[in-house]
């Protein structure tokens, strides 16, 4: 599995760890739970794109990497200026340069949800190998 | 999510109530795709009463717009929602769907004009 970046520190932040069914049930739960771990942590403004960007990544990990134990996992961090979100899998990962061409047609019917996080958040970094998927995103106080 | 669906003025005006996402975009699949009646294909989309949209649910958005495309009909999608009007936007939809304020706009204006795009009122999401 694909560890999280040096530049995420849970010494240094408030930092909660959430694990729950792989299905789609468990999005909306996802999103409330972040919705209010940033109202908490003074992202209010930001919460709805925040919970928007996770949930985008948590569609993936139910459409492409449910794994055996069917949990799938997600990790946030307040930090005084910004609030940093943690997506994992463990699955077979896949070929990040297909992210890195021409964004799709408006009309193109699948490909959004990643266009999605870029738009929602600050900074967005995503690495995968054989052994899994990790999705970085953070936003930034305003 | 409920779904709303009547004849106004000949326009087949659907309107889903609730979040329209992963969850709920079978059921408006559903009713969309299976619009029967000769003005099937004018159809106006009343999102005014979607709280949340994700991806799924914009994809079910251009799925409708494909479909009254090919079948030579128009759509119209009404939109208030600030939120939801900042998402078609980051995914450059607000240049290919003709969104209104609101139903009388859109019954008025879906067949005249190029749709309701409040250049000021985008540029203040971003």
């Amino acid at each position: 599995m694909i560890k999280s970046s040096s530049r995420t520190s849970p010494d240094t932040a408030r930092h909660m760890v959430v694990d729950l069914p792989c299905g789609k049930k468990s999005l909306v739960r996802a999103r409330s739970k972040i919705i209010k771990f940033a109202g908490e942590h003074g992202f209010s403004e930001d919460a709805e794109d925040i919970a928007l960007a996770t949930q985008e990544a948590l569609k993936n990990i139910i459409q492409h990497a449910c794994p055996a134990d069917n949990k799938m996992h997600f990790e946030c961090y307040a930090y005084p200026d910004r609030i940093v979100i943690e997506v994992a899998d463990e699955g077979q990962g896949f070929d990040t340069a297909i992210l890195e061409g021409e964004p799709s047609s408006p009309l193109a019917l699948h490909g959004r949800g990643v266009q999605l996080i870029r738009g929602l958040m600050d900074e967005v970094n995503i690495a995968s190998d054989q052994e899994g998927t990790l999705v970085h995103m953070e936003k930034k106080r305003r | 999510m409920e779904i709303e669906v009547e004849d106004k003025e000949g326009y087949q005006v659907v309107t889903p109530i609730g979040e329209l996402d992963v969850y709920t975009v079978p059921l408006f699949r559903k009713v969309v795709l299976k619009l029967e009646g000769d003005r099937r294909h004018d159809l106006i989309l009343d999102l005014t009463r979607v709280t949340f949209i994700d991806s799924s649910g914009l994809g079910s958005l251009i799925e409708a717009y494909q479909k009254v495309q090919a079948a030579q009909g128009e759509v119209g999608y009404v939109i208030n929602n600030p939120r939801i009007l900042k998402i078609l936007r980051l995914v450059d939809l607000d240049r290919v769907f003709k969104v209104f304020p609101n139903l009388g706009q859109a019954l008025q204006d879906i067949g005249v004009t190029g749709g309701y795009v409040d250049k000021e009122f985008f540029s203040d999401l971003t």
